[in-house]
């Protein structure tokens, strides 16, 4: 099955056989390469630049009172030359900037010295030389830059050297702008780069419908992987080893990756931008255009660079150092719904998975039946049943018998031309039915990610453990549990990342790591008669165990297993799930230290009410390796929900001999 | 305990990955440029590059679409924005294939609309253009399954010869 964890290696090997075809001449045509038309031009002023570069510009009178006014107004300190330039205070106090790019700066030193960079920009306001990777004039690849000064230094430009940006305004024309949205892709658990969603900014175009926002512009930040990056690109990924950039796919290629291929839910909302702010933008966007940054998967990854833009937009806005250490994409949209009066209206657009099961609450038990049988076989079409059904409901069961091919054929690969051909054959009847679709209203199962939790949450908690009684403190980095308030995040999707409890035990009089957490990802899928992804899970971390003698002992955990799950509706939502696993673990406490082996999981996940939620499970496991022992534990954990931040939480773990209760707080920020 | 941190490390590190990699990006620029392309979307069927590209969409990458800002001054286009109009309506019917048959036979949908908007159909003659596509569905698929290209021309030639259609249309 391909929606296994580790299609990263089957990705690499697809990868790899792509490689050709992204070298190929293809791979130029971006939108606004058509500005290609205008060949000609940058030869003519290549040629006269050659006379006129930076390097000798004559001492212009008016480049010194421009240098001058510049000084006096302090030019250098505004927050605005700061976010054009992407720089951000160093550990020496001086500045450095973020991009990576030598060809975003107009002097030698221009990415350590504000003051260097805005002189040298100054001057190159005379030239005609062509700067920047994208070799244009310096007014032109710069434009943002440009008509800040031009503004606040109330540049008069009959006295700069005339140049004609030409290429920027048939990209800007291209594009139509009327205003942004910020487009979020929610977290898709079976890609590890896709776990916490993708921010993106769309341009929406004028005179843009609700339907033909499709063919809007979107900006992208990305890392370039080159192809042949062995087994070491995730590392590289997270430690700055790929060039991150700009661009601009239209939305549609957006949306059918992320709705119809990754099945995931797009929220869009659209910011309150006045035109000049659409424009200021726009036109640092294009600067960017010129500039790679080295891209870091934690912090200085897509969500913080789209909200670079944002703050150039508005540089009243401070959004970017809201983040230190990592940039969470949910957390970006969280920051940028709460700026007052920044977001102007929130849409959701479903993935195809939403839709299908939307659609099919819809359906009556006998109408359900008909559309399960024409996925299976499409002749059913001329059963009575189905032909005698008011032509409306013949229309929507074959509408969403159509949705359902195609997730299946966007899902398993492997039969994706036996399910195009039935969706043929579907699609061939609905045609003959000569009316049109109704809309249907979708709504999502989980509510937008503005609302949902801080990534980031902390707790306090005490209890009791055999004979004795602790307190807790308890730090997570990121993400979401399974009995964390679902609001706003993936149903049934836990990430955890880099978690650490630390215990006193009273009556022992003992302090220690109790629990720590690296990764801790749990993913069910509930299977029904068309939906069949397998549920998994992976876990690497440390508890503390009693085994035979040892009272409290650290215990290394590595976990993985597959799995089932079904949901069901008699209280509220429930599911059930089962997995079969392998474990291994090191620990003193084990003859050989150590013990690996095999079992399975059962469990229960159920909303009892729409804050309380209730967690049970039962796992056994025979260790054969190490160690030869086996492990019967239980847990039955409850969460109930105070606000969007706050929640408490009531749990119980046992294992043989070893019972452990807590009661604990959680914040989340 | 250290072993087992080294351990964890690399597989975190395995299951790290990135926030939107992409790959491509960074190609030699060798291409002989539009005359090619224009090649290619008369001659290629449906599936050689369409699929490809999305088979790379579900590999969490975009589309060939260089950075912006460094576009290419070697496409070669001679003929201006004309060529841009036609490309870019192909493109949108060549990536959108599956969405616009569905949409074309239920007689409606945002990909049917915006194929509408690219082909100069006001909005509110949309609902004719919907309600020829669901007619004409048979050989409108047809067409595109022989390539993006066939399927615009027979959507033209639909439009050309339709009572109302034809009037309103921006050809």
């Amino acid at each position: 099955m391909t929606r296994l964890p580790l299609i990263r290696f089957w990705r690499k090997s697809l990868h790899n056989s792509l490689k050709d075809w992204w070298r190929a001449p293809i791979a130029r045509w971006g939108p606004f390469s058509f500005a290609g038309v205008w060949f000609a031009a940058p030869l003519l002023i290549l040629a006269v630049s050659q006379s006129a570069s930076a390097t000798d510009i004559p001492n212009h009178p008016y480049l010194s009172e421009l240098i001058q006014t510049a000084s006096q107004t302090k030019l250098v300190e505004s927050r605005e030359w700061h976010l054009l330039l992407h720089y951000r205070i160093n550990v020496f106090g001086g500045y450095t900037s973020e991009a990576d790019d030598p060809q975003f700066f107009l002097s030698p030193v221009g990415r350590t010295d504000p003051q260097a960079e805005l002189e040298a920009t100054i001057r190159s306001l005379f030239s005609t030389e062509l700067v920047g990777s994208s070799k244009q004039p310096a007014r032109c690849a710069f434009i943002a830059r440009y008509h800040w000064l031009k503004e606040r230094l109330a540049i008069d430009e009959s006295k700069l050297a005339t140049v004609d940006c030409e290429r920027f305004e048939l990209w800007f024309n291209e594009l139509n702008a009327e205003s942004i949205t910020l487009i979020f892709a929610s977290a898709f658990l079976d890609n590890p780069a896709s776990m916490f969603g993708h921010t993106f900014l769309r341009v929406d175009q004028k005179g843009q419908t609700e339907q033909t926002r499709l063919l809007a512009y979107t900006i992208n930040y990305a890392a370039e992987v080159p192809p042949d990056q062995g087994a070491f690109y995730p590392i590289k990924g997270i430690f700055g080893g790929f060039k991150g950039s700009f661009m601009t796919p239209p939305y549609y290629l957006k949306v059918l990756e992320y709705r119809d291929i990754e099945n995931r839910d797009i929220w869009e909302y659209r910011l309150n931008f006045t035109e000049a702010q659409v424009r200021r933008l726009l036109e640092h966007a294009w600067e960017l255009g010129n500039a790679y940054f080295d891209y870091y998967f934690f912090k200085e990854n897509c969500s913080y660079h789209i909200l670079s833009l944002l703050e150039y937009a508005d540089p009243t806005l401070y959004l970017t150092d809201q983040f230190h250490v990592w940039t969470v994409p949910a957390d970006t949209v969280r920051l940028v719904a709460a700026q007052p009066g920044l977001v102007k209206d929130t849409k959701y657009r479903p993935s195809r998975r939403t839709v299908i099961q939307r659609k099919r609450e819809l359906l009556s038990g006998e109408e359900h039946r008909l559309f399960v049988n024409l996925t299976e076989h499409v002749e059913s079409i001329k059963q009575e049943t189905f032909v005698r059904l008011p032509i409306q409901r013949q229309a929507f069961i074959l509408d969403v018998t159509s949705d359902y091919l195609r997730y299946r054929s966007e899902t398993d690969k492997s039969h994706a031309s036996v399910y195009k051909e039935q969706n043929r054959v579907v699609l061939a009847d609905r045609s003959a039915l000569r009316i049109p679709s109704e809309d249907v209203k979708i709504e999502p199962f989980s509510k937008q990610p503005d609302l949902g939790h801080g990534t980031s949450r902390a707790s306090v908690g005490a209890g009791w453990r055999n004979n004795d009684t602790f307190e807790e403190l308890s730090i997570r980095a990121g993400y979401h549990d399974l009995l964390d308030p679902e609001i706003g995040h993936t149903q049934d999707a836990q990430v955890e990342i880099a978690s650490l409890s630390l215990r006193h035990y009273n009556r022992a009089d003992q302090t220690r790591v109790e629990r720590a957490t690296l990764v801790n990802i749990l993913s069910l899928s509930p299977m029904d008669a068309l939906f069949h992804g397998p549920s998994w899970k992976f876990n690497v971390g440390m508890n503390t165990i009693r085994f035979g003698d040892c009272q409290l002992c650290s215990n290394g955990v590595v976990n993985g297993g597959i799995g089932a799950a079904v949901e069901s509706h008699w209280l509220k939502r429930e599911v059930v799930f089962a997995f079969a696993e392998a474990e291994a673990n090191y620990s003193r406490a084990y003859e050989e230290d150590h013990r690996v082996g095999g079992g399975g999981t059962v469990g229960l996940l159920s909303d009892l009410t729409e804050r309380w939620k209730l967690m049970a499970s039962g796992t056994y496991l025979r260790y054969a390796l190490g160690d030869k022992s086996d492990d019967f534990r239980w847990f039955v954990g409850q969460r109930y929900t105070l606000s969007q931040n706050w929640a408490l939480r009531l749990e119980y773990n046992h294992r043989d001999h070893d019972n452990d209760v807590m009661f604990s707080v959680q914040a989340y920020f | 305990m250290r072993k087992g941190l080294i351990v964890a490390l690399s597989a975190v590190a395995i299951f790290g990955g990135q926030l939107s990699m992409v790959l491509a990006a960074g190609v030699a620029d060798n291409g002989p440029g539009c005359g090619l392309g224009k090649e290619l979307w008369r001659d290629q069927n449906t599936d050689a590059w369409g699929k490809q590209v999305l088979i790379s969409t579900t590999n969490n990458t975009i589309l060939p679409f260089q950075a912006f800002g460094i576009t290419s001054q070697t496409m070669g286009c001679k003929n201006g924005g004309k060529f841009w109009v036609e490309y870019k309506t192909s493109m949108f019917a060549q990536v959108n294939f599956e969405n616009l048959s569905q949409e074309m036979a239920q007689g409606q949908g945002e990909h049917l609309a915006s194929l509408a908007s690219l082909m100069g159909v006001p909005a509110e003659h949309q609902g004719e253009f919907f309600a020829m596509t669901q007619e004409r569905y048979t050989t409108l698929v047809k067409a595109g399954e022989a390539s993006p290209v066939a399927m615009i021309k027979a959507l033209n030639d639909a439009v050309a010869t339709h009572p109302v259609l034809a009037k309103v249309s921006a050809q």
